[in-house]
Order: C-alpha cells, then structure tokens, then sequence
C-alpha cells in the first residue's frame, strides 16, 4: 500500500536539515517507484519540538528530526552527545556521530519517548561572538552569554564563570547590539545567516561544543512498516545524514573565511585550558550521563 | 472545502470567532479521518501562545492603560495638535500624525487601536465628527502601530524567515511614512467632499504652551526608547519598563494616576490581553490543521502554474494573503504562510526576503481590517461602541488606498529596501 | 423577545449560574495576580540582568504566566460575553429566528467546552496513569504516551502541571456557556458581574 511520510522539523525551508529531508523523501519515492514518499513540513509549522515529539508519540506525525538538545531535556543519557570538547573539529564530528558509540545513545529512544532514532546529522563547532574583547574563555568571566538554553550548554559556561543568559532567538541579534548581552554562542552557518558579526568584535572559536539532531520515526508507525519498508527507510535516511554531514564539513571552511573577510577579530581557545574545563564539566554530568566517558574514548581515536 | 463551509455556518450563526476556529479545526480532523489528532489539539493550543513575543501585547495593553488613566496620552495628542494647528479636518490628522508618534512607542495594531479610540475618538466626537468615521479611522492610524518600528510582526518574521531583526525594522520605516502621507493626502480630498470640522485657532504662544506643558509626558517614549539604546531592556521588556515610567509620570507630573488604580488596570488589560491571545491560539490550532492537510502547500503549488514573473507573483500573493487575513489575523497568519510563501518568492522569483516582508506584513495588517474577522474594528468597537461593519463602509476610501500603497510597495522594492543600502 | 420566566430560586439553573459567579471571581484574582506577576518578572529580569546576575528560568516562567492569562481569561470573557463574533446574520433576523441562533451560537461554544474536555481526557489519560500507580515512565511505556514525563526546559517543573490549564479551561468554559445559555433560554435574570470591564456583547459584535 501507498504511504506518504509526514516529517516535521523547526528549521527554515532552505536549511541544511531541510535539504536533507527532502532528499530523502524524494530517493524514497525513486527506489519505491511512488509506493512511499515523504513531506515536509518545515519552520515549526506543526509546532515547535515538544509538540512534534507528542506528535510522534500519539502517531499523528510520522517523523520528526530533532534536535540533541530537546532529546536530552528528556532523556539525560542522551545529551551526553552535547557535552563539551567529545572532539575539537567540525570535521572530527562528522565522524564521530556515526562511531558504534554514539549511534548507541538512540538505544533507549523507543522505551524512554516513544520513536526510533535512525542516527545522527550535524551542526558546525560553536563559537562565542562577543563585544568585549576576548582572547580566550577566561575572559568570559562575569559575561552575560546568551547560550542555547539546553542544560548542559549552561553548566559548561557557568564553569567558565559567564552568566548564561537565556534570550529568545528572535531578539538575540538586536540584545547585542543593544549590549543587554555581552556575547553568544553559535554555530557558524547560523551566525552567517544571522550576520552576528555586524554586532561584534571577537570571534572566539571554541571548538567545545556543536548541536547534532536525530531524525525520528513516530515508534506506533515503525512498528506498522514492514521489515523490508524500514530497511529501506533506514537506508535513505543514512543516506541523507552523509550528505548533510559532508555538506557541513565542507561549507564550514568557506563560510569562516568569509567571516575573515569582514575584518572581524578571530581568537580560538587555546588548547591549555581544555583540560581544567572538562574535570569541572564531566564533575556535574559524568555521574548524569556515563555514556560521555564512552564518547570522549571514541572522540579520541578519531 | 466541506471545512470552510462549516466554518461559515458557524461563523454567522454567531458562535464567538476563536470558538469557530477551534470548532472549525475539530470538524476537519473529523472528516480526514486523522482521530489521532485529537489526542494533540489541547496541546496545539497550548503551544500557539507559547512564545515569548507575546507576552509583548499584555504589557502594550498594560501600559495603554495607565498612560490613558495617568493622562498621558492625551497630552501626546495635544502636542501634535500643536503641530497641526487650524485646518479643516484638523483632528482627523492629528489622529493620524498622534498614531504615527505613539507607533513609535508601541508593535501592535490591536493594542495600539484600543489605546488610541480611547483618547481619539471621544475627542473628535466633541468637535462633530461622526463616531463611526472617528473610530475607523483611528483603525487605519493604528495600522502603523506594526509597519513603524518597534514591531512584533516584524521581529517573528524574521524569525520565519531568518534575515536580520534590525533589518526588518528600519526596511518598515519609508512604508510607515508613505502610508502616513497617504492617508494625510486622502483626508485633505475627503475634506472637498465632506464638511470636516476645522479645529480651535490657537495663536503660536498658546501653542508653545501647549508645548511646554505637555512635554514631561514625553519621558515615556523616551525612557522607552533609551531603556532599549542603552541595553537595558529588550523592546518586550521596554514595555514594561515603559509602564512604570506612566505610572510615575501619571502619579507625580500630571497628577492625574492613582496607585489605587492598579488592580482595576492590572484586570481590565488583562482581560483585553485574553481576547486576543485566545485567537491567537485558536488560530494557531486551526492554521495547525489546515498545514496537516496541506491545504497551503496545495496553494502554493497552484501559484507557481499561475504566476510567471516576480511582480504577477507579488499581485498574486497579495491577493491570497488578503483573503487569508479575512479570516486569520496578523502572527498566526504569518506562521501559516511565510514559510509556504517566502521559498517561493526567493527561490522561485528571485525577490528579496526583506522586500517580501514588508509587503506580507502589511498585507496581513490590513487583514487586520478587513471583513469578517477584523480584529482591529472589533477593538475599536469594544472601546467605542461603534459598529465595526457601519465602521469599515464609512472608511473604505482608506482601505482602497491601502490597497494602492500595498501595490506600491509590491511592484517598487526600494520602498522597503531604500534605507537598507 | 420572549418574556422571562420568573427565576427558580432552588432550580439547578440557578446553582449553575451561582457556580459561574464564583469561578468568574476567582478568575478575577487569578487574571490580577497573573498580570502583576508578570510585570514583576520582566522588571526583575530587567534589574539582575542589568546588574550581572541574570536569572536563568525568568523568560520561561513570564511565558506561562502568559499562556495560563490566555485561558483564565478566555474563560472569564466568556462569562462576561466580551469575545468576538459576528451577527451580520443575525441582525438581520426575526426575534424568533434571532433566539433560536442565539442558543446555537451559545450551545456551540457549549459543545466546543465539552469537546475540549473530552480531548483533554484522552490527551491526559487520568485513569491510565492512575492504573499505572502514578509512575510516569510505565504508564508511557504501555501507553506511549510520555507526557508525565517531560519537564520544562529552565524551570525544570513537571510539563504536565502547567498543562493542567487546558482541562480547567475546558471545565470553566462549559459552566460559563452553560451558565450563559441559562440566561439566554430566561431561566434565570442575567447577571451582573462586579469588578469587571463593562462591554455589552451587543456593542462588540457587528
Ligand atoms: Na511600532
Ligand atoms: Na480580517
């Protein structure tokens, strides 16, 4: 029987993510020959992430590509995935995210929200904009940083002495140039598109953390497909995720030059205080998520 | 298609608006056969006013409240009355060029509407202006409340569509002149055909005193204003900010504002701030359906076989817009279609995203007054006690030179993209 | 119009009517208290944030008082006849004609109620979990439904107790309709409410 796939995400039409999903759908409708394919439903039109997680909880979506850290506000084991310094490049996380040890943290997805996880897609390393100037996170002492509010983003700032300050997306771009905030962190394909260098004076790359997503099968549909439907499925959708994390690892260098370009001040942390910021981080959340010392191995190796 | 027609039964049956949204989006899921959408509806709704850019209309209510109770308002009308001076119609343009000063101030149509009929409109009833017409147009005044900058509308469409707030903000200032200008324009044509009243003369030293006396009530715009240059505060939290800053000013320089009156403001705004925020959430629940059955993307598509250039597709657009902003108002309205639209207009049509907001949100602003569901008359209705439909017949002529500015502002881009370069 | 019936003192209707007034009153604090706890967390967050020490749950906490404000007060303007509809119709009618839409218009925001309630139900599932012991995690196990679960981003508090605005919206809202198409039916005199803006519903529709 013909089905059509409903994928949601929160992510603008044009965007990385977006592209991914669309491809999918569309290499899902070739190989079937028109049997199953997929729409798209992007920039939070069916909600923003918690309620597409209900969504695919009651079944009425059948897939949702989900940020770490939404998963992770769930599931603590899971934002393992987002703690600090796993690797130190954009294009070590594109390996990382496909090792044995990260694929494992989408293990307890169906018994802890209900979905199937079918592995991991990318963001870029994140960097701190800042308009003090800045030579390394020692400065970030007494800064109010506008940080994703996720939880483990927070501890790790708050280690560094910044006071995490939550602003709603929409307002972050005027709060600095306002100076309600001192600096942000980002990842670098949104801070283009947002332009924060107009309202900055460093860039510090912190090469720390970045923000992975999941693409999500409502687990009430996976469990109507058949065997051979979601090998397929599993298939594409690895697909896909390759292209997305090529993509971003190959973009990221052009996009850092343009930023050069604009004559924006570029520091990057120096490797000497990396391992003071990790015993104060794996302190909190070692204990919370076990699986990060697992990552942290596998990071290692790459 | 079986939808809409259920949503008109109820519509003019008399079921209140956001009840036939939400029973509208009930019935459909009824008959697509999705029942598992049920289980998601309460949720939906609770998410359509889960977001921080709302909490701007209670505190715009809020503050309207108590700058009219403290005064001030009033005060800032004199001052462009000192402006104005002696002219036929006298009124009806300081209540445009008032609206022009206090959009400055305030990012919402709806909040900006109430405060302003509330201080216009008895106003230019004592001078002899009919009700209904002082009423409709102090709607078309409030019409700049979200194309001036601050604008609510402006800030989530940046989100949407991912360009730069400050960008969005100064691209609404040349459209919130020009439509300024227009409507000066048309009132002084109105004027050849209808006896408007000539305001007071006031000799120039009475109109410096004017000036004088009504000056200290310009703190607020600027503690407003300087509490969001110096970083204080965000435009939401400026509000607020902006609140206490009447207060005082209501309190301790026009002497006219009691704390007691507080609890009895704290009430009234946030009865007002319901009425709106419960169709925002009716509306983000029914345009959460209409998504879930792809009603928009089976529009876009067809637009894309209708349209073969940029300006047809813009004319286009408006059109589509203008009868979505029959029924939806502003912010849901753009929730349900930017990100349907804009793909289109930038992919498609090469058009600028910033020039494409401009037009979408003064095309759903207008929604706002046109109607059946036009909030904005609605409003003013509930301050005045004219009656929206006699309103929107008695005002037309503005609507039509809407219409002309929003072609306008569709077919030339530097309108909106003038100041950006 | 149609004469009243003169009011049945001890009659259900009128202890459906003595019912609304006392949740239209709770509802005035509650929109009160909601408003003046609003302000107060922006000006706060406003201060800390100015001074260096911003405090990190106050937007999320700002944004449900918000949301609770959309609900409490959806439900008291109910009451209070003050939303929004459209009687281009109805004016145009017969007095009987007009009664007759007048109790459709009023038993359909009747059903909406009992509707909303009835999601809420299925949505929040009170029996499920109560079988389940009140353990979240077995009741989405069996369930998948996994909203006992979840907790709020930066307050961290149970999602579902801030939720539990919806089945009280839904449950006022029915007792304001129905107290509402008491009146219409002239069961029982309309009220008046203390305390309130007065808007005549007749001056908000069109
Ligand atoms: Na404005
Ligand atoms: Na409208």
């Amino acid at each position: 029987q013909t089905k059509e796939f409903r994928i949601g995400l929160i992510t603008p039409a044009g965007h990385s993510w977006n592209r991914a999903a669309v491809a999918f759908g569309e290499t899902l409708k070739k190989e079937t020959g028109g049997r199953l394919s997929a729409t798209v439903f992007h920039s939070g039109q069916l909600g923003n992430e918690s309620a597409m997680m209900q969504q695919l909880q009651s079944g009425a979506l059948d897939m949702g590509w989900i940020q770490a850290a939404e998963l992770g506000s769930r599931v603590a084991t899971v934002a393992a995935i987002n703690a600090p310094y796993l690797v130190r490049s954009t294009a070590a996380v594109a390996q990382l995210v496909k090792t044995p040890a990260a694929l494992k943290l989408l293990e307890v997805l169906p018994r802890e929200t209900g979905c199937i996880g079918l592995g991991w897609g990318i963001t870029g390393m994140r960097s701190v904009f800042s308009t003090k100037d800045l030579a390394s996170s020692a400065d970030l002492k007494g800064l109010k940083l506008r940080i994703n509010p996720t939880p483990v983003y927070r501890d790790f700032y708050q280690s560094m002495g910044a006071a995490p300050t939550p602003i709603p997306t929409p307002q972050v771009f005027d709060a600095m140039a306002n100076g309600q905030v001192d600096a942000l962190e980002a990842d670098i394909e949104f801070s283009w598109n947002a332009r924060f260098d107009k309202v900055s004076k460093v860039i510090l790359q912190m090469n720390a953390l970045f923000m992975p997503f999941a693409p999500l099968v409502s687990g009430r549909v996976w469990a109507s497909l058949p065997d051979k439907d979601k090998e397929l499925i599993r298939e594409q959708v690895a697909k896909s995720l390759d292209a997305q994390i090529a993509e971003i690892a190959g973009t990221e260098p052009g996009l850092l030059a343009k930023f050069k370009e604009t004559g924006i001040a570029m520091k990057a942390e120096p490797a000497a205080n990396v391992e003071a910021s990790i015993k104060a981080f794996d302190a909190i959340w070692l204990p919370k998520a076990p699986a990060i010392a697992e990552l942290r191995t596998a990071g290692a190796k790459l | 298609m079986l939808t809409s027609l259920f949503f008109l039964a109820v519509m003019f049956i008399g079921v209140p608006i956001g009840i036939c949204l939400c029973l509208a989006g009930m019935f459909y899921i009824w008959d697509s056969g999705n029942p598992l959408l049920f289980q998601s509806f309460p949720m939906q709704m609770f998410g359509g006013v889960d977001s921080y850019g709302l909490i701007a209309i209670p505190l715009f209510i809020l503050i309207g409240e108590i700058m009219n109770g403290g005064g001030i308002t009033r005060r800032l009308v004199e001052l462009s009355m000192a402006f104005i001076g002696s002219v036929k119609g006298g009124l009806a343009y300081v209540n445009i060029l008032a609206n022009a000063l206090v959009s400055s101030i305030i990012g919402s149509a709806t909040a900006q509407v109430a405060i302003m009929s509330q201080v216009m409109v008895p106003q230019m009833e004592k001078q002899g202006y009919d009700k209904t017409f002082a009423a409709g147009l102090t709607v078309y005044g409030g019409m700049l409340g979200p194309i001036i900058p601050p604008s609510v509308m402006f800030v989530v469409y940046s989100v949407l569509a991912q360009v730069a707030v400050g960008d969005m903000l100064i691209a609404g200032i040349l459209p919130g002149i020009l439509l300024t200008v227009l409507f000066f324009v048309l009132i002084a044509l109105m004027g050849l055909v209808y006896e408007y009243p000539r305001s007071e003369r006031r000799t120039l030293r009475q109109r410096a005193r004017s000036v004088a006396v009504c000056s200290p009530t310009l703190l607020i715009p600027i503690v407003i204003v300087g509490s969001i240059l110096s970083g204080l505060a965000n435009p939401t939290e400026a509000a607020a900010v902006g609140a206490v800053a009447s207060a005082l000013v209501g309190r301790y320089v026009t002497k006219e504002f009691r704390f007691s009156q507080i609890p009895e403001m704290l009430v009234r705004s946030g009865i007002y701030s319901a009425i709106v925020l419960f169709l925002v959430a009716a509306a983000a629940v029914f345009s959460w359906i209409l998504i879930f059955g792809k009603v928009p993307q089976a529009t876009a598509a067809w637009v894309q076989t209708v349209a073969k250039d940029p300006v047809t597709f813009m004319l286009l657009s408006n059109v589509i817009l203008l009868v979505i902003g029959t029924v939806i108002d502003g912010i849901p309205g753009l929730i349900m279609t930017v990100p349907i639209l804009l793909p289109i207009a930038t992919e498609v049509y090469g058009i600028d995203p910033r020039h494409f907001g401009v037009v979408v949100v003064v095309n759903l602003v207008l929604g706002l007054m046109s109607p059946p569901v036009g909030l904005s008359f609605f409003v003013a209705a509930a301050v005045t006690g004219a009656k929206p439909g006699k309103m929107f017949i008695v005002t037309l002529p503005f609507f039509l030179v809407c219409c002309v500015a929003l072609v306008l502002l569709s077919i030339f881009p530097w309108l909106s993209l003038g100041l950006l370069k | 119009m149609q004469q009243p019936a003169p009011p049945r003192r001890n009659g259900l209707s009128s202890l459906v009517l003595d019912a609304s007034s006392a949740v239209l009153r709770l509802e005035r604090w509650l929109i009160l208290g909601l408003m003046a706890l609003l302000m107060a967390l922006i000006l706060v967050n406003v201060a800390t944030r100015y001074t260096g020490m911003p405090i990190y749950w106050i937007d999320e906490a700002a944004v449900y008082s918000v949301v609770w404000l959309t609900f409490v007060g959806g439900s008291a303007m109910t009451r209070l006849r003050m939303d929004f509809a459209v009687t281009l119709l109805t004016d145009k009618l017969g007095a009987g004609a007009a009664r007759i839409f007048k109790l459709t218009a009023g038993g359909g925001v009747l059903v909406f109620g009992l509707a909303m309630l009835w999601m809420c139900w299925i949505w929040m599932d009170p029996v499920g979990i109560a079988r389940a012991g009140f353990d979240a995690k077995e009741f989405a196990g069996t369930s998948f439904n996994f909203l006992y679960t979840e907790r709020t981003q930066t307050l961290n508090w149970p999602t579902w107790l801030l939720q539990t605005i919806l089945p009280i919206f839904a449950f006022t809202l029915s007792l304001h309709a129905a107290a509402n198409l008491v009146e219409d039916l002239g069961w029982q005199p309309k009220r008046r409410h203390a305390g309130f803006p007065v808007s005549d519903a007749e001056a908000v529709v069109n």
